[in-house]
């Protein structure tokens, strides 16, 4: 059985900007369960005053692997912009890698539900997240 | 004026604490990489207005900003109005945070305007939105955090 491009890593390899940024590196990928796991690095530019990760950068690392959960449980490949995220920091994230983890409640035509988490590098949670995203497709140029 | 070693430090006039934050020489590195400018605070309202040079690093596919980057900008100015409601006493992790994302944002410019909802000794509650350039709201959030003393390293 061939996979719809969408559903192979190779899809994912020009890396957009933003997952650039978060040092976004794919570790797998399940097209049938919609499962993606990924580490990012969690860079000193994005340290508060406190000396922790600013919660908006963790809940970027949670949108790259949950938008991609979404898009991977879609038919055909296109865009799955997220509508409403809700975070929950529970332990200050440190300087350095993390392992993120994007998930699928519901994969729906019009509407996908996706969750996710992130930890450190010795698999304490530090934050989860869920969302709601809309499927669209690529627009024609 | 002695930094925040007194219990009660003196509230500084809307100006004076405007200047102490845009003059700050340690501005902790994710507002730098942020772009983000405080452009007005008003401590009677628990509110503040900033700016941000949204850059196009944070950009996904579709070449608008990934979502996660402007909970970055509204996290940062809800914090900011703890910090700044505490006197600069406190720092305001953040346990919660909601956002919706009503509308594209692009790279270029942004701004936020954040308030506090309630501020008790150990929560905080609190709301801002994001506007781009032509003054449409991009994206609304809300979020508690748990206000803790800051431990601030004297040098």
């Amino acid at each position: 059985m061939s996979l719809a491009p969408h559903h192979q890593p190779d899809y994912y390899s020009a890396l957009p900007a933003a997952s650039k940024l978060l040092g976004f590196k794919l570790l797998r990928l399940d097209p049938q369960t919609y499962e993606v796991d990924a580490e990012f690095m969690a860079h000193e530019d994005f340290l508060n005053p406190g000396g922790t990760v600013q919660g908006g950068f963790v809940t970027a690392m949670l949108d790259d692997v949950m938008s991609m959960a979404g898009v991977i449980s879609q038919p055909d490949p296109g865009w799955v912009p997220t509508l409403q995220m809700s975070v929950s920091f529970l332990r200050p994230m440190r300087a350095g890698p993390v392992l993120a983890y994007g998930r699928v409640k519901r994969a729906g035509r019009t509407t996908v539900h996706t969750y996710g988490w992130v930890t450190d590098q010795a698999g304490s949670r530090l934050a989860e997240a869920t969302a709601a995203c809309v499927p669209r497709p690529i627009p024609q140029s | 004026m002695s930094e925040t070693d007194d219990d009660t430090p003196a509230r500084l006039s809307d100006a004076d604490m405007l200047a102490r934050f845009r003059n700050s020489k340690k501005r902790p590195p994710c507002s730098d990489t942020l772009g983000m400018e405080l452009l007005s605070v008003n401590q009677d309202e628990q509110s503040l207005r900033m700016g941000f040079d949204v850059s196009a690093s944070f950009a996904n596919p579709t070449g608008a900003i990934q979502g996660g980057f402007i909970t970055a900008m509204l996290d940062e100015a809800m914090s900011t109005c703890v910090i700044i409601a505490s006197n600069v006493t406190m720092t305001a992790p953040t346990l919660e945070l909601k956002t919706s994302y009503l509308r594209p944002l692009f790279p270029g410019r942004a701004e936020v305007e954040a308030k506090i909802i309630r501020m008790g000794k150990t929560t905080a509650f609190m709301e801002a939105a994001c506007y781009d350039p032509e003054g449409r709201m991009v994206a609304k959030a809300s979020a508690t955090a748990a206000p803790k003393p800051f431990k601030r390293i004297k040098s």
